[in-house]
This record gives C-alpha cells, sequence and structure tokens, in this order.
C-alpha cells in the first residue's frame, strides 16, 4: 500500500493509515485501556514496519472506524467532496490500485471533454491470502494472540 | 450503552467471536456516492484533525484502517 501511495502521489491521491483498535491483543500489543498507549501502539507500528503513509489515529471509542463498518482491514477512498467512491471489506493492494487507475483515469478522460455521469458498481474482489504472513503479524502480538486465533478458527469449523 | 461500556467493548481484550463479531458491520457502513461522516483524527504527536481535513487535500484520499496487530 505504500508503494501505491508513491505512485499516485503525483496524481493528487493522498494516502493515509487510521490507526483502530487491536484486532487481535497479545502480551505484547494488548487492547487499548488509555488513548496515550493507542498512539504508542501506532507509533510502534509505524517505526517497526516502516510505515511511509502518514498514521493518523482514531479516538478511543472508534468512532470513525465504527461509523464506517469497523471492520479490521477496509479500505475507503473519498473524493475531496467526502463523498466516498470505493470501499471494501479487506484491504488488497491490487484492489486499490485497479481503482485509482480507474478513478485518474475519469479525471483524464474528462479533461478530452467527456461528459462523464456516475454510476454505482459492485463486485467481488480477490485478495491475497498470506497466511505465513498473518501468523507471523500474531506472533509479533504475543502468544495469546496466535492461540486465541486458532482457538477462534477451530470453533468456526465446528460449528 | 454508556461511552464507558463502548470503550471497553470495542477494545475487546481478547479474539473470540462473541467479542469480534458485534463489530463486523460493514453491511451498516456509509454509501458510495453521498456525503460520508466526519470524525475527529489525531496525528502521532497528539494533534488533532479531522477525516474531512484530510480529504479535502487531495482529490483523492486513499484510507486504510487497521492496527499492529
Amino acid at each position: 500500500m505504500d508503494e501505491i501511495a508513491r505512485s499516485f502521489a503525483g496524481q493528487g491521491v493522498g494516502s493515509i493509515f487510521l490507526y483502530t483498535h487491536e484486532a487481535h491483543p497479545g502480551e505484547n500489543y494488548p487492547h487499548h485501556t488509555s488513548f496515550e498507549q493507542k498512539l504508542a501502539h501506532a507509533s510502534a507500528f509505524k517505526r517497526n514496519e516502516g510505515v511511509e503513509r502518514p498514521i493518523l489515529v482514531d479516538a478511543l471509542d472508534g468512532a470513525c472506524h465504527r461509523g464506517y463498518g469497523s471492520m479490521p482491514n477496509m479500505t475507503w477512498i473519498f473524493s475531496r467532496a467526502g463523498v466516498p467512491v470505493y470501499k471494501s471489506d479487506w484491504t488488497d493492494a491490487s484492489s486499490v490500485q485497479n481503482a485509482l487507475e480507474y478513478l485518474t483515469d475519469v479525471r483524464q478522460r474528462r479533461r478530452t471533454g467527456l461528459r462523464l455521469a456516475p454510476f454505482r458498481v459492485e463486485r467481488v474482489d480477490f485478495r491475497n491470502q498470506d497466511e505465513d504472513g498473518f501468523y507471523a503479524g500474531l506472533a509479533r502480538s504475543g502468544r495469546k494472540a496466535v492461540d486465541e486465533f486458532r482457538a477462534a478458527m477451530e470453533e468456526a469449523q465446528t460449528s | 450503552m454508556s461511552e464507558k461500556n463502548m470503550t471497553e467493548r470495542y477494545n475487546y481484550h481478547s479474539f473470540v467471536w462473541e467479542l469480534v463479531d458485534p463489530w463486523m458491520r460493514f453491511h451498516e457502513s456509509p454509501p458510495l456516492g453521498t456525503e460520508a461522516p466526519d470524525f475527529p483524527l489525531w496525528h502521532l504527536d497528539g494533534g488533532q484533525t479531522s477525516l474531512s481535513e484530510l480529504w479535502a487535500q487531495k482529490t483523492y484520499t486513499v484510507v486504510e484502517f487497521g492496527s499492529y496487530t
């Protein structure tokens, strides 16, 4: 996502990471009990993972996150007028890149004099499932996060 | 629900379905194509801004929601 942010920065596209709650709290990164702790987790994320995009932090009660559906890793694209033009319940870099290529192309087509009217479209995209990377992320949070996720997956398979 | 109760429920302490499931509400999220709700946000240095201040700066603004874990 940082690479996409870099490649579209010159075309009027801004990109941020919005820090929410800990989806998989563990011994190293437990659930938030104060806003200062939330800021510290977000700073550690930026520092340790080398995130290039600006990181903004939501309120402790997740007002913004909850207002947009509170999925753990979703992506939204807003126009300058504050109108969402893309939303995905999970983040996939290819999907976001595809959307940005389409949106920036609309600007180019309008500059040629075409009159383009907005319409809504729904589709199903496909995200990469990096299981090793996901479990490495859980381990970073702590053994508790790994064990709880495994238990939740087993519960889901048996129910 | 009280503000304290909401904050505690939102910041669930363990990944178990009964605590996680209530937050999977994408189907209730704002629709595309109409003005979206604005919320206050904070920079890492604690300075306050808002979603609307951010989206007003660029033709398009990509917002990825997430956390370290």
